[in-house]
């Protein structure tokens, strides 16, 4: 705690001065405007009087009281009571875009995924969302934004059309032209297009240099068993990843490594994700897809908590309440005073 | 400063076209009891004469009553004492100050006494000093002596002790005089009502109470602000809603109705008459009544 500024107690302490000295300046010519009497012991000595006196007196040592506190709290109001924190603000700037690989035997894998980011885009708030998929050919079926409610209608039929449900068959049309399946070099790349050129974005909001850099990173869903002859190689389209700053976090649902080597598909994509600043993951069912997407969307969160910034904000409601149960206070012990 | 004296004319003036002509005379005349044999002569009769002092001879002769005068009711000495310490700057009850009601007191008694012939001197004085003005004659005389008066009562005079000024009556006053006592509602004191035994074997004494300010003003309403006290003594504050409470009130009320009847108990004890006065407005009229009364009591 401190104060904002604290030159206003020193301030209200003169005038505090200023004003006893003038109110007991005056208490010599009090009487002035009483007339005197003889013989007060007829009245004084009363035990009933006594108490009476007593009485008084004790509200006003509370109105005395109730006024120094009132005048200490409202000075202290007065001098803006601020917290001084330091926090590492969680930013809400990220870019996410979905990309998964529409090759039959991720479907399963794919529905979970968008299912999860259907829930979690109603929770976003500042977050953009985009998505893409990709068989043979990438199709954007939205880009980057923050319009959640159509975010969320696009997911959901993206998970209708990964379970096959009647009449969304057309959703995945244009994934396939015949050069391969599962071409996921060339699916990553275009994933990483779809996000803003970083020297554009710095340049896009007017120019202003204090709006930090949005976050990107890429939920890959894919089983890295490419057949077919790709633009890019994975390995490639990760060091793009890189370049771009854009972290790369794979989900692997059919893991199917034979021993350690370098050269299986899940190796590959976990050297290429990890290379990123991502992570891989494996997963054994689809059930396990919503942790895993929380655990990446955690690790994410972390990732790209913003520097320890100092914080002050203003705490007026401490000082300001007590002035206000003085000023009560003075106000009961006023009325009891009958002035 | 037009004349201390002149206010009292004034004021008998006022009183004496109330009340029958030249009343305050024959009451003043009456006051004291012992008479003389040695006749003087005769004058007319005025209300409040002894009836006992009307020569009936005379009078039948004359057609209108007329009263016999002896020499020793001729030449008397008037002895005025009063407090003029710092009691009497305070108000009384009816809001004049108490030394005003006291100068007028004094000077109506003086000047009754100047008409009748007698010798005016003056007793007064506060806890510090006593202060003694010889008896003499005259008008002038007797406005020297409401000037000390008037002058020595004052806010910042010493604290009031009436005390003192008895015993130096006591102690200094030889012979047989008239004692014109002005004091405020003194509290009975054993000392006091010794002293006041002592003077009465002594003196013909009137005893008149400039009645205190009612510190428990009997309307709550009204003006709270002018209803303040303060204490003359100490100058401590007496706030006035404080007197207010029902309790307050009751405890006062009794407090006083016992310090007046312990005040006219040892008045009464000493065989002293006592009148009453409230304002300067009233001075003659209480004068009057107390000398009706002592003149009944006799």
């Amino acid at each position: 705690m401190g104060l904002m500024y604290w030159w206003i107690l020193s301030a209200a302490a003169l005038a505090l001065a200023g004003t006893a000295w003038v109110a007991f300046r005056r208490s010599n010519r009090a009487n002035a405007r009483r007339r005197p009497a003889a013989h007060a012991d007829r009245l004084t000595t009363l035990p009933e009087y006594q108490a009476a006196l007593r009485r008084h007196r004790r509200w006003l040592a509370a109105a005395a009281l109730a006024c120094a506190s009132l005048l200490a709290t409202s000075a202290v109001a007065a001098a803006r009571p601020v917290d001084f924190t330091t926090i590492r603000p969680e930013q809400h700037n990220r870019d996410i875009m979905l990309c998964l690989d529409a090759s039959g035997s991720m479907s399963s894998a794919d529905s979970a995924v968008v299912d999860v980011f259907a829930g979690l885009a109603r929770e976003f708030d500042g977050e953009r969302i985009g998505l893409t998929i990709f068989d043979s050919t990438a199709i954007q079926v939205f880009p980057l934004t923050d319009d959640y409610d159509y975010a969320q209608e696009q997911l959901m039929l993206a998970r209708d059309a990964f379970d096959g449900r009647p009449g969304s068959s057309g959703f995945l049309d244009g994934t396939w032209s015949g050069r391969g399946s599962s071409l996921i070099g060339d699916g990553l790349a275009s994933c990483l297009n779809s996000f803003p050129r970083s020297t554009e974005a710095g340049r896009g909001a007017k120019g202003d240099r204090g709006v930090p850099q949005r976050s990107r990173s890429v939920v890959l869903a894919t089983d890295n068993l490419l057949s077919g002859d790709p633009i890019m190689a994975l390995e490639e389209a990760a060091a793009l990843a890189k370049e771009r700053a854009v972290r790369v976090y794979a989900l692997n649902p059919g893991d199917l490594d034979y021993g350690p080597g370098a050269d299986q598909p899940g190796a590959q994509l976990r050297i290429a994700a990890e290379s990123t600043g991502g992570a891989y993951h494996a997963l054994d069912s689809p059930e396990a897809v919503p942790g895993i997407v929380e655990s990446v969307e955690e690790t994410a969160t972390a990732a790209i908590k913003g520097a320890p910034r100092a914080v002050v904000s203003d705490e007026p409601g401490l000082a300001l309440g007590a002035a206000l149960l003085s000023g009560l206070a003075l106000c009961v012990s006023l009325w009891r005073l009958r002035l | 400063m037009a004349g201390l004296l002149l206010r009292v004319k004034s004021k008998m003036a006022i009183f004496a076209h109330r009340k029958a002509r030249g009343s305050l005379d024959g009451e003043y005349g009456s006051v004291f009891r012992g008479r003389s044999l040695d006749f003087d002569d005769l004058r007319t009769y005025v209300p409040g004469d002894e009836v006992r002092d009307i020569d009936w001879k005379a009078s039948a002769r004359h057609g209108s009553p007329l009263i016999k005068r002896y020499v020793a009711v001729r030449r008397q000495t008037l002895i005025l004492l009063t407090d003029t310490g710092r009691n009497m700057a305070a108000v009384s009850r009816s809001g004049d100050t108490k030394r005003d009601i006291a100068v007028m007191a004094l000077g109506v008694m003086g000047y009754l006494a100047h008409r009748h012939g007698d010798a005016v001197g003056l007793v007064s004085g506060d806890s510090a000093a006593t202060r003694t003005v010889p008896a003499k004659a005259g008008e002038a005389h007797l406005e020297r002596l409401l000037r000390v008066v008037n002058d020595a009562a004052g806010p910042a005079a010493a604290p009031s002790r009436l005390e003192d000024q008895l015993d130096h009556v006591v102690r200094t006053v030889k012979g047989r005089n008239l004692l014109f006592v002005v004091a405020d509602e003194l509290a009975a004191a054993p000392e006091m009502s010794r002293l006041l035994r002592r003077l009465r074997a002594q003196h013909e004494i009137l005893w008149l109470t400039v009645r205190d300010a009612d510190l428990v003003p009997p309307d709550s309403g009204g003006d709270s602000a002018d209803a303040n006290f303060y204490s003359v003594a100490d100058s401590t504050f007496l706030p006035a809603q404080l007197a207010q409470s029902p309790a307050v009130r009751a405890a006062y009320a009794q407090a006083v109705a016992e310090r007046d009847a312990g005040r006219k108990a040892m008045l009464a004890q000493a065989g002293i008459t006592e009148g009453e006065v409230e304002g300067s407005r009233d001075v003659v009229a209480a004068l009057f009544t107390l000398l009706e009364r002592h003149r009944r009591a006799g």
